[in-house]
């Protein structure tokens, strides 16, 4: 270097250059910089040449050196892309059930009525209670498990679609599938087995909870925890000292169950004793003179004969109920026809609602005389107790809608957006609004237990509500603008569930209005729920502070412009 | 200190904010190339700005209610960017305890001008690129900060955990890392003069 050791003292040095660049030095020294640099030239230069550095810092740095990477570019579209494949599943599944149920049952029972020269006068009466009529119980009941595992299975794939990006969230995944797997092989209380024709002889001992499916399945033998079993054709002959949840075509009870009976069934026979209690729905239900029910029976069948004896209540819904047997409790009966027998011993009061009125023979020992009661199936349009009860009605729906909004006004605004996304949200409510009480319901029966099921019907029970009240804010809006501000959003909801209210009460074509916006409402809920589900990355956890020691001479901090 | 070319998407941000994926994806649209550079600028692999960017706008998904309207987006956005790409450095272990060293003993002379002129004439912003590749974990942070995001050196510290007074200590530290990267020139990347 050409400066001499006396200069090369009075240069400043790169820190304070670098600090007047950059304008952290307050003004007076700032001035400083700038007179000193006026007068010497390495400054200057040196000056200059660390501006000309930062400035091809910035330059490197901005220059669009490579085009955004693909998968980012796709990334919010594939996002996107991914929804409407939901909800093209949902419009599939919705227009695919109502192909299904036309063709299999309506066009079958039409040709029937016709045949039988019925006119239409009484059409849902003799589609939903005529049990003659109502042969579809077991594809019914696979379509719509169909529509509920697809709805399962769809909320666990969206749950697990981030997640699976993970390796190791993938390895988690992997070693539980195997630890599922690998289950059955080990020392396990469960046994699983899954065969064509399977049979459980007669000294087989299955010790603990058997899991069984197959086209036919005999229980022979005595199975000491569940069993749990799906298939064509069942019997159980044997014993099982735990529950029973089946669901099958044909399904017979000749042997002994010690707890209770659950199942979904074509055709069902009880002829053994059942420890405890039996929840069944089925197309014909028989409970034959033999059995010996210990606790209550709760039923929803097509036919159902009660001839054995039943410990405790029944409450039976379906086509045709006939009592032949001995009830030592109460009976709560609605159905299309009561029939009691000479035979029949009812210890409880009995209740029955239908339109035609109970059979019942003169011979027949009840406790009380059957309490028969009409079913209401026309709004009385003439009665003003019925505008009183549309008020109070409103009046509630509204409160409800008040404290919804109060509670969670950022979600109810939120599920007010979404429902304005019209073909998302009456997709995902066609989904959503079909699939989960099938979902919980088969849930109630099987193993996943009786509280889930219970807890999720409860859930969307509430929802049809709230999702009216949701409608409510959207048609407010539409007439009074849109609004992002918790009480005029109160204030248009209000407004709109009067005006939904008043469209429900229209003779003939109100229940499209009622059911519509309830539907359409939950399924604004569940985009607003789903949107919520999307996984959020912890945020970051801030920096220990480092703080090391103050250079020697080293003018810092000061922000005023040099 | 917006994204080139782009204003405050305040409308947008609204929308966003209340659940409007198409608002969403617009602001995706603006602002992501950006932030992927950013990425870029400041991670090791192209893998790992890509994850990143991803995983930013995620974030910033949960995070927008938080945003203060009446200030920059793009700064925010950069902030919360540089929060990220430092958390994820860091839980890599990339930062050294060399870096901590190399804050207590910043040499206060005065380069050879002449020669840090030669050097800046001649590097392109290619080669500036490739060298920020060799520097160190907070040494390249603090230089993307400043420099392509235009981030004050109260961000910078806050974002770093650094006290305030030390961000030119690090920006110069981080420059002279890079001298180094583009000649190999101990002495020059020393700051001393020959």
């Amino acid at each position: 270097m050409s400066n001499t050791p006396e200069e090369k003292m009075k240069h400043l040095d790169e820190m304070t250059l670098l600090l007047y660049i950059e304008r952290q030095l307050d003004r007076a020294r700032a001035l400083e910089i700038s007179a000193h640099t006026q007068e010497c030239d390495s400054c200057r230069t040196l000056l200059r040449a660390m501006e000309r550095e930062s400035r091809l810092l910035t330059r490197a740095m901005l220059e669009e050196d490579e085009p955004l990477p693909s998968r980012l570019a796709q990334f919010q579209e594939r996002a996107r892309k991914s929804m409407q494949w939901i909800w093209g599943v949902a419009f599939g599944l919705a227009a695919t059930g109502v192909y299904a149920f036309y063709t299999e049952y309506i066009e079958l029972w039409l040709k029937q009525l016709e045949t039988a020269g019925f006119g239409g006068t009484n059409l849902l009466g003799l589609l939903i209670f005529q049990g003659t009529l109502w042969k579809g119980w077991q594809s019914m009941i696979t379509l719509l498990e169909v529509l509920a595992m697809v709805t399962l299975g769809g909320l666990a794939a969206m749950f697990f679609r981030r997640r699976i990006r993970r390796g190791s969230a993938l390895a988690l995944v992997f070693a539980g599938l195997c630890t599922v797997l690998a289950m059955p092989q080990g020392a396990s209380a469960t046994e699983i087995r899954h065969e064509e024709r399977l049979t459980i002889a007669k000294d087989e001992v299955i010790h603990g909870d058997l899991y069984a499916a197959g086209g036919r399945i005999r229980v022979e033998g005595t199975v000491e925890g569940d069993l749990v079993v799906a298939g064509g054709d069942i019997e159980i002959s044997g014993h099982v000292l735990g529950d029973v949840l089946s669901s099958s075509g044909n399904l017979r009870v000749t042997g002994q169950v010690d707890g209770s009976v659950r199942c979904y069934a074509g055709n069902l026979l009880l002829k053994g004793k059942i420890g405890r209690n039996v929840m069944v729905a089925g197309g014909d239900i028989n409970i034959d003179r033999d059995t010996k029910i210990g606790g209550s029976v709760t039923s929803f069948a097509g036919h159902e004969t009660i001839d054995g004896h039943v410990g405790r209540d029944v409450l039976a819904m379906g086509g045709q109920v006939t009592i032949t047997g001995d009830i030592q409790g109460s009976a709560k009966i609605r159905s299309g026809e009561l029939i009691i027998d000479s035979s029949a011993r009812v210890g409880g009061p009995i209740d029955f609602t239908s339109d035609n009125a109970p059979q019942v023979s003169s011979g027949a020992k009840l406790a009380s005389p059957v309490h028969y009661e009409k079913p209401k199936h026309r709004e009385d349009y003439h009665n003003v107790h019925y505008y009183i009860w549309q008020v109070i009605w409103t009046a509630a729906y509204v409160l409800f809608g008040l404290v919804l909004f109060a509670l969670m006004p950022k979600f109810s605004a939120d599920a007010v957006k979404a429902a304005v996304n019209y073909g998302a949200s009456a997709g995902l409510g066609v989904l959503v609004g079909f699939g989960l009480p099938i979902a919980a319901c088969i849930a109630c029966v099987t193993v996943v237990g009786l509280f889930v099921g219970l807890a999720t019907l409860s859930l969307w029970y509430g929802s049809l509500y709230f999702g009216a009240v949701i409608i409510g804010a959207v048609v407010g809006q539409w007439l009074m603008g849109r609004t992002s501000e918790l009480w005029p959003l109160i204030g248009r909801m209000a407004v709109g569930v009067v005006i939904v209210r008043l469209f429900t009460i229209i003779p003939h074509v109100g229940w499209v209005f009622k059911y519509g916006a309830a539907f359409w409402g939950i399924g604004a809920i569940s985009l607003v729920v789903y949107r919520r589900f999307q996984p959020v990355i912890a945020p970051s956890v801030p920096s220990a502070p480092y703080s090391p020691p103050l250079p020697p001479n080293t003018t810092v901090g000061g922000a005023v412009p040099a | 200190m917006n994204a080139p070319g782009i204003t405050e998407p305040t409308e947008a941000i609204a929308r966003a904010r209340a659940g409007d994926a198409e608002a969403w994806g617009e602001l995706y649209r603006d602002y992501a190339p950006a932030i992927f550079r950013f990425c870029r600028r400041a991670l090791p692999t192209r893998e790992d700005a890509e994850d990143a960017t991803m995983e930013i706008f995620m974030k910033l998904k949960a995070k927008l209610v938080q945003y203060d309207a009446t200030r920059s987006f793009s700064a925010w956005l950069y902030k919360v960017s540089a929060n990220h790409c430092w958390d994820m450095l860091r839980r890599r272990k990339i930062r050294q305890d060399k870096e901590t060293d190399d804050l207590e003993n910043v040499p206060l002379e005065h380069p050879d001008p002449g020669q840090l002129e030669r050097l800046i004439e001649q590097r392109t912003s290619a080669e500036v690129r490739k060298a920020l590749d060799k520097l160190g974990g907070r040494a390249r942070m603090a230089l993307v900060m400043r420099y392509y995001s235009d981030m004050s050196y109260d961000e910078i510290a806050d974002a770093l955990g650094v006290r305030r007074a030390f961000v030119g200590v690090v920006l110069l530290r981080a420059r002279h890392e890079l001298r180094q990267a583009l000649e190999g020139n101990a002495a020059l990347a020393a700051g001393g003069t020959s």
